[in-house]
C-alpha cells in the first residue's frame, strides 16, 4: 500500500511545465529515490507535494488522503517532513531550538498555557526538551544543543536539519540531496543513517540525489525525471542499464 | 603629504558645513550656555556665555583634527599637516559665514524672518560681543589651533597605545576580575541570579518613595512606554511584523477606559478595575481585527498599512462626525481612576501600579518567549516559508502576535488615560507609534532590559535635558539614523540579535522561494 | 499512467477569494447607494462637482509627481524613502526664498519688484532653485542615511528613513521657524485667478496656478518616462533595478546610478514642492508629511515601480479624495481617511496596483 502517491501532477510556470504529468507511488517502509539532471523538476515536485506550490493538475495522496489544496502546515501535521537542498535552518536559533520548532506539531500547549506557565505546559516542555536532546544525540550532535545553528559547520548543519525533520515524528521524510557537499566517507555514514531511519524508526524515505553511489546503494526503486517528465522507473539494476537515462545525463552534460 | 591635505580638506569641509548648520539651528547658543553653566564661566549677560562658545569650537576642532589625523597616525609631520588643513578649511567656512552674517547684520538687514536663529543677539554672540573682524578671527584662530592640537593628540595617543601598555593593563585587569573566585561563584550559582533580581526588585519598589510628585509622574510615563515597548517587542521583535500603527491599540485601550468610566459622552460609569480588564480585551480584539487583512502582506507594505490604520483611527476619533460617541477633538474628561480600599490613586500609587503591571508583563513575555508559541514566532521571523513547513500555522500565530501586542498596548492606554483623567486625539498621534518603535530599536529588540533602557533613553532623557527641548525631535531623528548606522542592534540587544546583524550567516540565505537549482 | 485529471486547487485559498469578491460587491453597492442619494438630493450643483473634480485633478497631479519620486527609489532599492515628503518641503522652501528675494529687488524701469517685472524668469528661477536644493538634499540623504545600510535587513533602512524624515522636519522648524509662510506669487499668477467658465448657471474658475501645476506635471512625467524608457541611461537604471549584481558585471556603475536616482527623485519632489507653494500658498516645516504619505498611496495604487502607474495613481487619488467626501455625504474632515482607506484596501486586495507592478516580487 503506497504511503505517498502522486497521479499526473503538473506544475507550470508561465508557459513552461516544471513538472509534467508525474505519477509515482512510494510504498510504506521503503527507500525510494528520484533522480534526474539539474532542472528536471525534482525539487519542484517536492514543493508541490508539501504544499508550497499549488499544483495545476493532478492528485497527490498521503495514506489515501488528498493533499491537494492543503496549506503546508497542515500537510506537515499529517506526518510528512522534508529537508532542503541548500539547508534552511533557523540561523539565529540554537540547535535545540531548531529541533523544538520541528517538534511543533507534536506539542499541544497553546497560548494560554504558555502565558500562564501551567503545569501541563511545563511538563510538556520538559519532555520536549528531553526528546530534542535524544534526537540531537541520535544524529551525533551531542553537547552542541546551545550553539547557534549558523555557527555549526556544514556537515553538522545537515545533520541538524535531519534531526529537525525527525522531530515531527513523521511517517515519511522527503530528503533533498542529503549528501551534497560530502566526501565519500561522510556519504557512507549518511547512507547508513538513512537506512537506520527506515529500519529502526520505520520511516519511509524518498530521496532526491545526484550521488549515484548513494542512490544505487540504498534505494529499492528509482524514478527518473527529465524536463519535468517521468522518463524511467525501475530498480537500480534496471535504471543503470536504461539507455534513455544514460542519454539524458550524458547528453545534457549534467552533474 | 598631498594625500593628507586632501583628506584634511574633505574632513574640514564636512565639519565646516556641520558647524554652519549648528549655528543655523541655534544650537551654538544653547550648547554654549550649557557648557558655560556647567563649568561655571561668568556669563556676560549681554551676549551670553561666549566662553562656552569658545570651548565648543575648541572641542569640535580637537575632534576634527584627531579624526583627520587618524588615517596616518604615525607620522608627526603628516598629523600636523592633516590637522592644519582641517582647521584651515573649517576656519575658512565658519569665518566666511560669520563675516557674511555679521556684515548683513551690521547693515541692518533682518535675516531672522527667514532664518529665525539669526537675530541680532545671536549674531553678536557669534562674534563674542566684539567687532566683526575680531570675532571672526577669534573663531578662525580657535578652529585652526585646536585642529592642529587634535592632530597632535591623535599622534600621541597612538604612540601610547602602540606601546600596548594601556591595552595590556586593561586585559589583565579584566581577566583578573572575571576569573576571580567571586565572579566564578556568581556565574555558576543559579541562585545568584535570583538574588540579584531580588535586590533589583527591592530597589525598584523603594524608588517611588523618594521621588517627588513630578518625577513619579514622569517615571510613570516611562513605565507606560516600557509596557508598550514590551508589547511591540512581541509583534516586531519576536514575530517580525513591522507595525507602524501601534498607537491604534493604545488609543482603543484609552478610549475604552474613558468611555466606560467618564460621565460623558456615554453615561456609563463602571468601576475602574473591570474596565481595565475590558480595555485589554477590546484592544486584543482590535488586534485580531486589524491583523486579519494584513496577514499576507510583505514587510514594508505591512508597515504602511498599519500606519494607515493608526492614522485612520486618529482621524476618526478626532472627527466631528463621531464626536457624539467618542468626544471629538476635546477628548474625554473626568475619566475615573482606580481606588484601593476607598483611597484614590495619586502619582506615587500609579507608579506602583505601573511597576506591578510591568513586572507582570515581563513575566508573561518571558514565559511566551520560552514556549512553543515563542519559538513559533521566532521561526516565522527567521524564515516564514520554512516555519510553515514545520507545521506552524502562520496565519494563526501572526494574529496571536498582533493580539498579544495589542493587549499590552491597551493596558498601557487604559492606565495612561486613567492617570491623566483625560484622553484625546492629541494623545494618539503617529509619533507615539514611532516613539515606541524607536525605543525598541534604540534599546535593543528582543531583549527585555533593552526595552527598559530604550524607554529611559527616549522618554526619560528629554525630561532631564529640558533645556534642549526645542531640539528634542531633531536629536531624536538624528539619533535614529546614527544608531542604524553604527549599532543597529540597539544598546542592550538580545544576544541573537547581535549575532544576526553582525555576523554573516553561513549557508542559510533567507530566500523567499524554495527553488534550489531546479525548476 | 493514469489519465490526467484536471483538479483545481480547492481549500483555503479559494474561500479567501470568494470572501474578497463578496465584500467588494457589497462595498461597491454601498458606495453606489450613497452616491445615488447624494446626487438625488441635489445638495451639490454641477458647478460644485466640477470644482471638486478640478481641484482633485490639480492636487492629483502634484501627488503624481511626488509619487514618481517614491516609485523611482522603490524600484531601485526596494525601500520606501520615508523622507521624500521632506525633500518636497525643502524644495518648497527654496522656491519661497527665491520669490522673497526677487520680491525685494526693485526694478527702476518698471517701478515694480523683479518678481513682478520678469515674471516668467522668476518662476523659472524658483523652480530651478527648488529642484536643485531638493536634488542636492536627496543626494546627501542617500549618501548619509541609506548608503551605509545597503546590505542590512529591510527594517534598518526603514528606521533610518523615518529618522531622517523627523530630522529634516525639525531641522526646517528650527532653522526657519514653525510659522506658516505664504508664497507671494507674481501678479499674473495670483492664486484664485483664472479663466471663468460658466457651468450650470454658476461660474467656475480654472485657476492659472492650477493649470500651471497640471501642465508642468504632465511635462515632467513625459520627460521622466522618456528618460527611463527611451534613453541609454534609462536602460542602465532599469538594469540596476532588475539585478544589481548583473548590472555591475555589465560595467554599470551601480552606486552612481543609485545616487542619480535620488537626485532625479529629489528634483521631482522639489518641483512638486514649488508647485504646492505656488498653488496652495502655505508652506511650513510639516507640509511634506501628509502629501508624502498620500503620494506613496498613489504610487502603490498605480503599481509600485511603474511610472505611468504613479501618474494614474496620483490623479485617481486626487480626484477620489476630492469628490469622495461629497459623493459619500460625509464630513470633509474625513478626506484623509478616504486616502488612507484606499491605501489599505489596495494593499489588501490588489497589492500589485491598478496598472500593475512592473517589478516582480523581491528579487533580493
Amino acid at each position: 500500500m503506497s504511503i505517498l502517491e502522486t497521479r499526473g501532477v503538473t506544475k507550470r510556470f508561465g508557459g513552461l511545465s516544471a513538472v509534467d504529468n508525474v505519477t509515482i507511488q512510494v510504498p510504506e517502509g521503503s527507500i525510494y529515490a528520484i533522480i534526474g539532471p539539474n532542472g528536471a523538476g525534482k525539487t519542484t515536485l517536492y514543493n508541490c507535494i508539501t504544499g508550497f506550490y499549488p499544483s495545476d493538475e493532478g492528485e497527490m495522496l498521503f495514506q489515501g488522503e488528498s493533499l491537494v489544496g492543503l496549506s503546508p502546515d497542515r500537510i506537515t501535521k499529517k506526518g510528512i517532513s522534508r529537508t532542503y537542498q541548500n539547508i534552511r535552518l533557523f540561523p539565529a536559533m540554537t540547535a535545540l531550538e531548531n529541533i523544538l520548532v520541528g517538534a511543533h506539531p507534536q506539542l499541544k500547549s497553546n497560548w494560554f498555557d504558555a502565558i500562564l506557565h501551567t503545569p501541563r505546559q511545563r511538563a510538556e516542555e520538559k519532555k520536549a526538551l528531553e526528546d530534542a536532546q535524544d534526537l540531537l544525540n541520535f544524529v551525533g550532535l551531542k553537547g552542541k544543543g546551545d550553539l547557534f545553528a549558523s555557527g555549526l559547520p556544514y556537515g553538522e548543519q545537515r545533520r541538524l536539519e535531519m534531526a529537525r525533520a525527525l522531530a515531527n515524528k513523521p511517517k515519511i521524510i522527503l530528503l533533498d540531496e542529503p549528501t551534497a557537499g560530502m566526501n565519500p566517507n561522510e556519504s557512507v555514514t549518511m547512507m547508513r543513517f538513512i537506512e537506520s531511519l527506515r529500519d529502526e524508526l520505520g520511516i519511509t524515505i524518498l530521496l532526491i540525489e545526484h550521488d549515484m553511489k548513494v542512490v544505487m546503494g540504498i534505494s529499492e526503486f528509482i524514478y527518473v525525471l527529465d524536463f519535468g517528465q517521468l522518463i524511467a522507473k525501475g530498480t537500480p539494476g534496471e535504471i543503470q542499464k536504461n539507455s534513455q537515462v544514460i542519454e539524458s545525463y550524458l547528453g545534457r552534460g549534467a552533474a | 603629504m598631498k594625500e593628507n591635505i586632501k583628506q584634511g580638506t574633505r574632513s574640514g569641509m564636512i565639519f565646516g558645513i556641520v558647524l554652519i548648520f549648528i549655528i543655523l539651528f541655534g544650537l551654538t547658543t544653547t550648547l554654549s550656555d550649557i557648557i558655560g553653566d556647567f563649568l561655571g564661566f561668568n556669563s556676560n549677560s549681554r551676549t551670553g556665555n561666549t566662553g562656552g562658545l569658545m570651548l565648543l569650537f575648541a572641542v569640535i576642532a580637537l575632534w576634527a583634527g584627531s579624526r583627520a589625523a587618524s588615517f596616518d597616525k604615525f607620522n608627526l609631520k603628516s598629523t600636523l599637516i592633516s590637522g592644519a588643513s582641517v582647521g584651515l578649511v573649517m576656519g575658512i567656512f565658519v569665518g566666511v559665514f560669520t563675516l557674511l552674517v555679521g556684515t548683513l547684520d551690521a547693515a541692518n538687514i533682518e535675516m531672522r524672518d527667514y532664518l529665525v536663529q539669526l537675530n541680532r543677539q545671536s549674531i553678536q554672540f557669534l562674534l563674542y560681543g566684539r567687532s566683526l573682524w575680531t570675532g571672526t578671527l577669534i573663531s578662525f584662530g580657535i578652529l585652526l589651533v585646536f585642529a592642529i592640537l587634535g592632530g597632535l593628540l591623535a599622534y600621541f595617543l597612538e604612540e601610547w597605545k602602540a606601546g600596548d601598555k594601556i591595552q595590556k593593563r586593561y586585559i589583565l585587569i579584566k581577566g583578573k576580575v572575571l576569573d576571580s573566585d567571586l565572579a566564578q561563584r556568581y556565574q555558576n550559582n543559579p541562585r545568584s541570579r535570583w538574588i540579584s533580581y531580588g535586590i533589583l526588585l527591592v530597589i525598584v519598589f523603594l524608588i517611588p518613595q523618594f521621588l517627588g510628585k513630578y518625577w513619579n509622574y514622569a517615571m510613570g510615563t516611562v513605565g507606560i512606554y516600557v509596557l508598550m515597548g514590551l508589547g511591540l517587542n512581541i509583534v516586531v521583535g519576536l514575530a517580525g511584523l513591522l507595525d507602524l500603527g501601534y498607537v491604534a491599540f493604545f488609543a482603543i485601550g484609552a478610549y475604552t477606559a474613558g468611555l466606560l468610566t467618564a460621565p460623558a459622552p456615554l453615561p456609563l460609569q463602571i468601576g475602574f478595575w473591570p474596565v481595565l480588564i475590558f480595555s485589554i480585551i477590546m484592544a486584543a480584539f482590535a488586534g485580531i481585527l486589524l491583523g486579519i487583512p494584513v496577514l499576507r502582506m510583505r514587510g514594508d507594505y505591512l508597515a504602511i498599512v498599519t500606519l494607515g490604520f493608526g492614522e485612520i483611527i486618529r482621524v476618526l476619533i478626532r472627527s466631528d462626525m463621531l464626536a457624539p460617541y467618542v468626544g471629538g477633538p476635546q477628548g474625554i474628561r473626568d475619566i475615573a481612576g482606580p481606588s484601593l480600599f476607598g483611597i484614590l490613586f495619586n502619582e506615587k500609587a500609579y507608579l506602583y501600579l505601573i511597576i506591578c503591571a510591568i513586572l507582570l508583563i515581563i513575566l508573561f513575555t518571558n514565559y511566551l518567549q520560552n514556549s512553543r508559541v515563542g519559538r513559533a514566532w521566532m521561526a516565522m521571523r527567521e524564515d516564514e516559508t520554512v516555519a510553515q513547513a514545520m507545521g506552524i500555522n502562520t496565519l494563526y500565530y501572526k494574529l496571536m502576535a498582533f493580539a498579544t501586542g495589542a493587549a499590552f498596548a491597551g493596558l498601557g492606554g487604559a492606565l495612561f488615560a486613567a492617570r491623566n483623567q483625560y484622553t484625546g486625539p492629541a494623545d494618539h498621534t503617529l509619533m507615539v507609534s514611532i516613539n515606541v518603535l524607536s525605543l525598541l530599536i534604540v534599546g535593543g529588540m528582543g531583549s527585555i532590559p533593552g526595552v527598559i533602557v530604550g524607554a529611559f533613553v527616549l522618554k526619560g532623557l528629554p525630561e532631564i535635558l529640558r533645556e534642549l527641548d526645542l531640539y528634542r525631535l531633531l536629536v531624536f531623528g538624528g539619533l535614529l539614523v546614527l544608531m542604524m548606522i553604527i549599532r543597529p542592534e540597539g544598546i542592550w540587544p538580545a544576544p541573537r540579535r547581535m549575532m544576526e546583524l553582525h555576523d554573516k550567516v553561513d549557508g542559510v540565505p533567507p530566500e523567499d522561494s524554495l527553488v534550489g537549482e531546479e525548476g | 499512467m493514469s489519465e490526467t485529471k484536471t483538479k483545481k486547487t480547492t481549500g483555503r485559498i479559494n474561500s479567501f477569494k470568494i470572501v474578497q469578491a463578496i465584500i467588494s460587491v457589497l462595498f461597491l453597492a454601498f458606495l453606489g447607494w450613497r452616491l445615488y442619494t447624494v446626487i438625488e438630493s441635489g445638495v451639490y450643483g454641477p458647478d460644485t462637482w466640477v470644482r471638486f473634480a478640478l481641484s482633485g485633478l490639480i492636487i492629483g497631479s502634484v501627488y503624481a509627481v511626488i509619487a514618481i519620486g517614491y516609485t523611482l527609489v522603490y524600484g531601485i532599492l526596494f525601500m520606501i524613502n520615508f523622507a521624500h515628503g521632506e525633500i518636497m518641503m525643502l524644495g518648497a522652501f527654496s522656491g519661497y526664498f527665491v520669490f522673497e528675494a526677487l520680491k525685494s529687488i526693485p526694478i527702476e524701469s518698471t517701478g515694480m519688484s523683479f518678481l513682478d517685472s520678469y515674471q516668467i524668469i522668476s518662476v523659472v528661477l524658483a523652480f530651478i532653485a527648488g529642484m536643485f536644493m531638493a536634488a542636492l538634499s536627496g543626494y546627501f540623504l542617500e549618501k548619509i542615511a541609506y548608503r551605509p545600510l545597503r546590505g542590512a535587513p529591510r527594517l534598518i533602512p526603514l528606521i533610518s528613513a523615518i529618522g531622517a524624515s523627523i530630522f529634516l522636519q525639525n531641522a526646517a522648524q528650527v532653522t526657519f521657524g514653525p510659522q506658516r509662510r505664504t508664497y507671494t506669487n507674481p501678479t499674473t499668477l495670483m492664486r484664485s485667478q483664472g479663466w471663468r467658465i460658466p457651468i450650470g448657471g454658476e461660474e467656475v474658475i480654472v485657476t492659472y496656478t492650477g493649470v500651471l501645476t497640471f501642465v508642468l506635471s504632465i511635462l515632467l512625467l513625459i520627460g521622466l518616462y522618456t528618460l527611463v524608457m527611451r534613453t541609454r541611461y534609462g536602460r542602465s537604471m532599469r538594469a540596476v533595478a532588475e539585478d544589481k549584481q548583473t548590472a555591475a558585471l555589465m560595467g554599470i556603475n551601480v552606486d552612481q546610478i543609485i545616487s542619480n536616482t535620488f537626485i532625479i527623485s529629489g528634483a521631482l519632489g522639489g518641483a512638486a514642492g514649488v508647485m504646492w507653494g505656488i498653488h496652495n500658498g502655505i508652506i511650513y516645516h510639516f507640509v511634506g508629511f501628509i502629501p508624502g504619505l498620500k503620494a506613496f498611496t498613489a504610487a502603490v495604487l498605480g503599481g509600485i515601480g511603474n511610472i505611468p502607474g504613479a501618474m494614474v495613481g496620483g490623479l485617481l487619488l486626487g480626484i477620489v479624495e476630492s469628490l469622495g467626501p461629497a459623493a459619500l455625504g460625509i464630513d470633509f474632515q474625513l478626506k484623509d481617511v478616504i486616502a488612507f482607506s484606499i491605501l489599505v484596501l489596495i494593499l489588501i486586495f490588489r497589492p500589485s496596483g491598478i496598472v500593475g507592478e512592473i517589478l516582480t516580487e523581491e528579487k533580493v
